[in-house]
């Protein structure tokens, strides 16, 4: 197992944003975790990558814990992310975006950086090639002089994959990539997303879109902090729970 | 690809500044002058590395305090301990970065408002704790008696002329390197600092222990230059005025705090015969700057050229050319001083 939570629990005040969530995910998985606005899919991530501080329970990541870990750490350890709302370094432009986030992968520490030593040069070329190689994975080689904050919805999330992937994880986590997107953007971000599987990467998916469990191996649906229900896109599909969750429960017409 | 420092656009500009630097001495041959010209060097230093702890996001408001320990120490080791003046400086700077560091972790906990509202305090108490050290720091009345270095206000000024440039030198390399970048990074958005795996709290002290050292040695200098130091040389007003030079100049370019250094030192030279009134006219700068050029002083080119490309696109428009590029530019402009 790659990603574990045991019984995870995360108190707002009283309220329970997630509630003694154990779930996992194996290497090489593509994951979906879907569930109704407010179900606590979003907090799931920020508990796994240090964001949040859970009120109990652990993390796993590969046989290490990363409960109490800083985001930065947990970066370090190979988990890379998106984020729903997207911020991003919005006054740099695209390419600079993703060439910043090769801040791990290869590291130049301040003394060479200042000194321009022969290694942070031929370093600088390295992350230069590809980030250009990136940006043509997610679609962006059109726009890597644009500011950030000047390209269109869907281009951002597009770049916040991108940053992602240049910190090189093993793990991708990525919250509501297709948010904002047009149906031209969700298919050609559908085909990124499956092919990263094949470079190695595993992905945990948070979608309200449900063209996503095509792509995915397994879904977990959870709905206020609790699941309640896992299985193929199949299989969850014909769960009663998950169609009562999403339609409201009662008689059946 | 990196450019080697000699090809960087501001070389150029960079080049004629330290030639007008140089040169300078032989027009103006006043005393009085110089003193004013060698302040202007050391506040260069003081409101550049300002600037530069703001990159990564931290406004301090104890910046003046920091140059007050590197001036103290400097004066407290020169005329207490006898120490020579090339030690003096490195205690001075050293010292300041060392503090900047001790104080820089826990306030790196802190962010926006709330950082520069525990600055304000560090820089309260500072300043406290120089003026009641009694007999070592000559407490309220000042320290006198430190050393002076050179004979002769010229060989200062280009003494300084070469502090000063060398350490802008230096702050220009780091901002304008990978580590820049990554300071500029957290100050946009520390949470997608953090994901990508830049350690925030490393990072900020860095900023801060870099800038604290060259606003210690600045203020040794200050302090080999005067031979006197008064604690109120460093209060929060000291501090303002610094953030001022900055802030007039433009916080969002290297030469913001020179420009704005520069023109706020020579206003009250040039407006001598009004006295004690002569920072209203800085203030009517500041006025002026505020509602006219967001970006500050160094917005002024860029302003020049809109206006013009206005007036061109104007000409267009009666000619029957659509307006939209400048449109869309104005919009830019307007986002980017937001920042």
């Amino acid at each position: 197992m790659l990603l574990q939570t045991v019984g995870l629990c995360k108190r707002f005040g009283g309220l329970p944003a997630i509630n003694e969530l154990n779930m996992h995910v194996h290497k090489d998985e593509i994951v979906g975790l879907i569930g109704p606005n407010g179900a606590g899919k979003s907090t799931l991530f920020n508990l796994v990558t240090g964001v949040l501080m859970p009120t109990s329970g652990k993390i796993y990541y590969d046989g290490v814990d990363i409960t109490k870990k800083s985001p930065y750490a947990v970066a370090k350890l190979g988990i890379g992310r998106t984020f729903q709302l997207n911020p991003l370094f919005g006054d740099f432009t695209v390419l600079e975006n993703v060439k910043t986030s090769f801040y791990l992968h290869p590291h130049t520490s301040m003394i060479e950086i200042f000194f321009s030593t022969r290694r942070h040069r031929r370093n600088e070329a390295f992350i230069h090639e590809q980030a250009l190689e990136i940006l043509e994975v997610v679609g962006l080689q059109d726009v890597p002089n644009e500011l950030a904050k000047n390209l269109p919805h869907g281009y951002q999330k597009m770049l916040g994959v991108a940053r992602a992937l240049a910190t090189q994880p093993s793990m991708l986590l990525l919250d509501e990539p297709l948010g904002g997107m047009n149906p031209g953007e969700i298919d050609f971000s559908l085909k990124a997303i499956a092919s990263m599987r094949a470079q190695g990467k595993t992905v945990l998916i948070v979608e309200h879109n449900m063209q996503v469990l095509d792509i995915c191996d397994r879904v977990v649906v959870i709905s206020f902090g609790e699941q309640i229900s896992e299985g193929t896109p199949a299989e969850v599909r014909a769960d009663k729970n998950v169609i009562a969750t999403y339609l409201g429960g009662g008689k059946r017409c | 690809m990196k450019r080697r420092l000699g090809q960087h656009p501001d070389a150029a500009l960079g080049a004629v500044l330290v030639a007008i630097g140089l040169a300078l001495p032989l027009i103006v041959t006043s005393r009085h002058w110089h003193t004013t010209l060698i302040n202007i060097l050391l506040f260069l230093i003081v409101s550049v590395s300002l600037r530069f702890i703001y990159l990564s996001g931290q406004l301090s408001f104890a910046h003046g305090a920091f140059m007050g320990i590197g001036a103290y120490l400097a004066g407290m080791g020169s005329k207490w301990l006898h120490l020579p003046a090339a030690a003096t400086f490195v205690l001075g700077a050293v010292g300041a970065m060392v503090l900047g560091i001790i104080t820089g972790y826990p306030f790196s906990r802190l962010r926006a408002l709330y950082y520069g509202m525990a600055t304000v305090f560090l820089g309260l108490g500072i300043v406290l704790f120089i003026s009641t050290g009694g007999v070592w720091t000559g407490g309220a009345t000042g320290l006198s008696g430190i050393a002076g270095v050179f004979h002769g206000a010229t060989r200062y000024y280009y003494f300084f002329l070469g502090l000063t440039t060398v350490s802008l030198l230096i702050m220009h390399r780091l901002e304008f390197s990978r580590i820049g970048t990554n300071f500029k990074a957290i100050a946009q958005s520390h949470l997608v600092a953090g994901s990508i795996g830049i350690n925030e709290r490393q990072c900020r002290i860095v900023a801060v222990a870099i800038g604290c050292f060259f606003a210690g040695l600045a203020g040794a200098g200050y302090a080999h230059y005067n031979q006197i130091l008064s604690p109120k040389s460093f209060d929060l007003t000291a501090t303002l005025w610094i953030l001022m030079y900055v802030l007039i100049g433009g916080i969002g370019s290297f030469w913001g705090p020179i420009v704005g250094t520069i023109i706020l030192l020579l206003i009250p030279e040039f407006f001598r015969k009004l006295g004690i009134y002569s920072p209203y006219v800085s203030g009517a700068v500041l006025l002026l700057v505020v509602y006219l050029l967001p970006q500050g002083l160094v917005g002024i080119p860029s302003l020049i050229r809109r206006l013009l490309a206005a007036r061109e696109s104007e000409a267009l428009v009666i000619a029957g050319v659509p307006e939209a590029p400048l449109a869309a530019e104005t919009v830019t402009d307007g986002k980017e001083s937001d920042q």
